[in-house]
């Protein structure tokens, strides 16, 4: 024991490069003490708020209190995020499907509109979206879910029709599109929200308002790191029973059943696995850094499938610069499609400290290392911004050695994000429209602030044809 | 096909894979196992399509289903206290619908809450609301979710034109559907979990669920019912026809038939019922069939015999 005592001691010098934080260790070990006070205050008391919100909302009946003004939705694309949308907007109590729009009729349409009768919603299905805005006059609200390349016409002409909208990512497969999107928004005073669903992730809120704004625990952001990686998997097909006719695929812009479903892989569809996946933690970096970037140099290669299919890269790594309002920075994306290591996750790195986060929790918890030569983290660990390092755990396997075995944990300094989201994905970012549309809100994404976004990453695709660096100038991202 | 013997996990597999002809074979990592489809096609790119389907269900189902989620449903529900509630899709309510029914019909041998209050939990179907009246119930699907993925895998394959199928998750959860062109059924063979080698039975079967449970040497599981470990089995086998429409709506008696997960739960059941209680519940459930390999006392290790219940002999 009195040898690993002496290990112990040795460590946390090595690791600190300076004498033993003696104030820091006792403190930490005092929280140790008391089960669960890792979560105490700030983040337990922000976690239980939301959880009784939430519980509150779930207990609601079905129909809206009498104080909630109902709001009557329909969707366009109900495809497999128009599915995800639709599940998550049945938890949301106050909201009245009345129609939703697919040309798949035969299949997606039919899901969803079955979906919705099980949950007592009497709505109408249509293959043509401007025959539903006609008959439908009691709509408030518009969902878009359907490819990229339609994005920009679905929500301009609902946004004339006097629908406020929520239109997924990316908001267009152009930049006229995004652009005409941001004015038809002004012009017509309704609201439109893009769907970059992190923005009203608690966990993201949080690590940006607390972590990085308030507390600064990361210092100066230097370097990113951020990928979504995935591992081959076959083209998405259909089944023959539900096979489009030929007439109408041509009318929507699909030249077969090939294209319309495996749309994201060809050129004026959508943009690829970049724009597809690299949107949304883009999205992230600028947000972070507080920064749009200056250049973008990229390499990408249809390395791996049928080019004839697969018009888009299939694998590509970007680096961006940003002059942050702290500093210079460069920031890395990669995103290829033959192997999924380490799936998907942003990190970002500063001079006092690292955030390791993704938007799935299962795969990352939300990590935070502060450097050894940082300031202390106990104030933000009392506040509940960050966890204690675990620290109960090592104190409870040693008899006599828990000063050096607190030391031994705490040499790491691994802490993670204190708020979990318990609801599905899309449900917060949803929650925020609607909260906006009553007036209670302001929208967590507006076009402006996905316009930015666009620029940044469709830029991509011209940097790889291009293979030199591109600049960005601070008006490209201006409207 | 994988090359040389049958594919075996757990004390239940397919005996002979390389014989069957020409049957594809996909694989997936979920719910912490590997989901399989066997199916017969001519179109190879098609079938593999159809089962990526199968399988990106199989993900929806874990992210909703699963306990290690931070929000699916059940983590919701398991967060729940007195008096909240809250809503979930419709499939984590049909999962626990039937879950609850199979609760009762073994006296709670069967208890994915594992003793913590299942029968507390209201379940509201028409209103897919999931409402505690305790606190701190905790529902665990893992010996029921994966049978409930394979039966809705199943009925997307037969969407999709696949009616010459097997799909199975880790083994445990079988469901056979129309048998290779040629033969009568699909070939699976129950084995001794502690010695896959030492086939017990060889059976021929389709649409029909197959489920396996069972420990090995030295393994327990606790019997929700007391908290004990249990004792006295070595691994527990159960069948059951798949009803002639799948995707039936729930009739007044309980909730529709999922073959696959209601032979999930039953197999954990069985290995904590009595004799008499198992030859009680297949006498009672007509096409239910059972196999139990008692842990052998005394005698040599893993030569005691199984045991049948059911109408096949
Ligand atoms: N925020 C996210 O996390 C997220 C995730 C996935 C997809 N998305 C976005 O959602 C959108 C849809 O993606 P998906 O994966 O659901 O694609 P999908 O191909 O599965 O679904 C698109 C649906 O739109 C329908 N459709 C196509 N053209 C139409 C038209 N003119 N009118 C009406 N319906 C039409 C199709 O029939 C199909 O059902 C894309 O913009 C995508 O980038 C966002």
């Amino acid at each position: 024991m009195a040898g690993e005592d002496e290990k112990g001691k040795g460590k946390a010098r090595a690791a600190g490069g300076g004498p033993p934080k003696l104030d820091r260790r006792d403190l930490l070990m005092g929280l140790s003490t008391v089960p669960a006070l890792g979560l105490f205050g700030y983040a337990w008391n922000k976690q239980r708020q939301y959880q009784q919100a939430r519980a509150e909302a779930a207990t609601a009946p079905p129909v809206a209190p009498a104080d909630l003004q109902e709001i009557n939705v329909a969707l366009i694309g109900a495809g497999a995020q128009g599915q995800v949308l639709t599940e998550a907007m049945l938890r949301i109590p106050g909201l009245r499907f009345r129609a939703v729009c697919d040309i798949w009729t035969e299949y997606n349409q039919k899901r969803v509109v079955n979906t919705l009768k099980r949950f007592k919603h009497e709505v109408n299905g249509y293959e043509d979206y401007r025959e539903m805005l006609d008959k439908e006059k009691a709509i408030d609200a518009v969902m878009i879910a359907t490819p990229d390349f339609w994005h920009a016409q679905h929500t301009i002409d609902c946004l004339k029709a006097g629908k406020h909208v929520y239109c997924e990512k990316e908001m267009s497969n152009t930049l006229e599109g995004a652009r005409s999107m941001v004015l038809a928004a002004r012009d017509t005073g309704k609201l439109l929200q893009i769907g970059h669903q992190r923005r009203s992730n608690p966990r993201y809120i949080h690590c940006y308002e607390k972590l990085l704004t308030e507390a600064k625990l990361l210092g100066r952001i230097v370097t990113v790191y951020g990928q979504w990686n995935r591992g081959v998997t076959p083209d998405l097909g259909a089944p023959d029973r539900y096979v489009i006719p030929e007439t109408r695929l041509t009318q929507y812009g699909f030249k077969d059943m090939h294209q319309f479903r495996n749309w994201r892989w060809y050129k004026g569809k959508g943009g690829g696995p970049i724009v597809d996946l690299g949107s949304h933690q883009i999205d992230i970096y600028s947000w972070f850094l507080g920064a749009n970037p200056s250049h973008v140099m990229a390499s990408g290669g249809q390395l791996y499938y049928d080019p004839k299919t697969h018009e888009w890269y299939d694998t590509v790594m970007v680096v961006y610069d940003y002059d942050t309002p702290l500093g210079p920075a460069k920031a890395y994306y990669q995103t290829q499609t033959t192997n999924g290591s380490q799936g998907y996750f942003e990190n970002f790195m500063g001079d006092q400290g690292t955030l390791l986060i993704s938007e799935s929790e299962v795969n990352n918890a939300g990590s935070l290392y502060r450097d050894p030569n940082a300031p202390a983290w106990d104030e933000w660990i009392q506040k509940g911004y960050v966890s204690a390092p675990q620290l109960q755990e090592v104190k409870e396997k040693s008899d006599t050695g828990a000063i050096a075995d607190v030391r031994e944990s705490v040499a790491p300094d691994r802490h993670t994000v204190p708020v979990a989201l318990r609801d599905p994905y899309h449900q917060p970012h949803l929650q925020n429209f609607f909260d906006t549309v009553r007036g209670k809100a302001k929208l967590n994404c507006p076009p402006e602030v996905a316009y930015e976004t666009a620029v940044a990453v469709l830029k991509v695709n011209e940097a790889i044809e291009a293979g030199f660096r591109l600049s960005f100038k601070a008006e490209d991202f201006k409207i | 096909m994988r090359d040389g013997g049958p594919d075996v996990e757990g004390g239940l597999g397919i005996a002979g894979p390389r014989e069957l002809g020409d049957v594809r074979r996909f694989s997936h990592e979920a719910m912490a196992t590997s989901f399989e489809v066997y199916a017969v096609h001519p179109d190879e790119r098609y079938a593999a399509q159809a089962a990526q389907a199968a399988f990106e269900l199989t993900d929806r189902l874990e992210r909703e289903l699963s306990r290690f989620v931070p929000n699916s449903d059940i983590t919701r529900v398991n967060h729940l206290v007195a008096g909240e509630g809250a809503r979930v899709g419709p499939s984590t309510m049909e999962c626990l619908v039937i879950a609850r029914h199979l609760f009762d019909l073994t006296g709670g041998a069967f208890d994915p809450s594992i003793g913590t209050g299942l029968a507390s939990l209201e379940l509201d179907a028409d209103d897919f609301m999931v409402r505690a009246t305790i606190d701190g119930v905790q529902i665990d699907l893992g010996a029921i979710g994966k049978g409930y993925a394979v039966d809705l895998m199943a009925e997307l394959l037969e969407e999709w034109g696949l009616q010459h199928a097997l799909v199975h998750g880790g083994f445990s959860s079988v469901l056979a559907l129309e048998p290779p062109p040629g033969r009568d059924g699909w070939p699976l063979t129950l084995s001794d979990p502690g010695a896959p080698s030492r086939v017990l039975a060889r059976l021929s079967v389709c649409q029909t669920a197959l489920g396996a449970s069972g420990v090995r040497k030295g393994d327990h599981i606790v019997d929700p019912r007391t908290g004990e470990p249990a004792r006295g089995r070595k691994a527990a086998w159960v069948a059951l026809p798949r009803p002639a429409r799948a995707g039936a709506e729930a009739s007044a008696e309980g909730p529709r038939m999922a073959a696959a997960a209601v032979t999930d739960a039953l197999t954990t059941a069985m290995m904590l019922l009595s004799i008499e209680e198992i030859a009680a519940l297949c006498e009672r459930s007509p096409g239910l069939e059972a196999w139990v390999l008692p842990e052998s006392v005394g005698g040599p290790p893993g030569e005691a015999d199984l045991i049948y219940f059911g109408g096949r002999l």
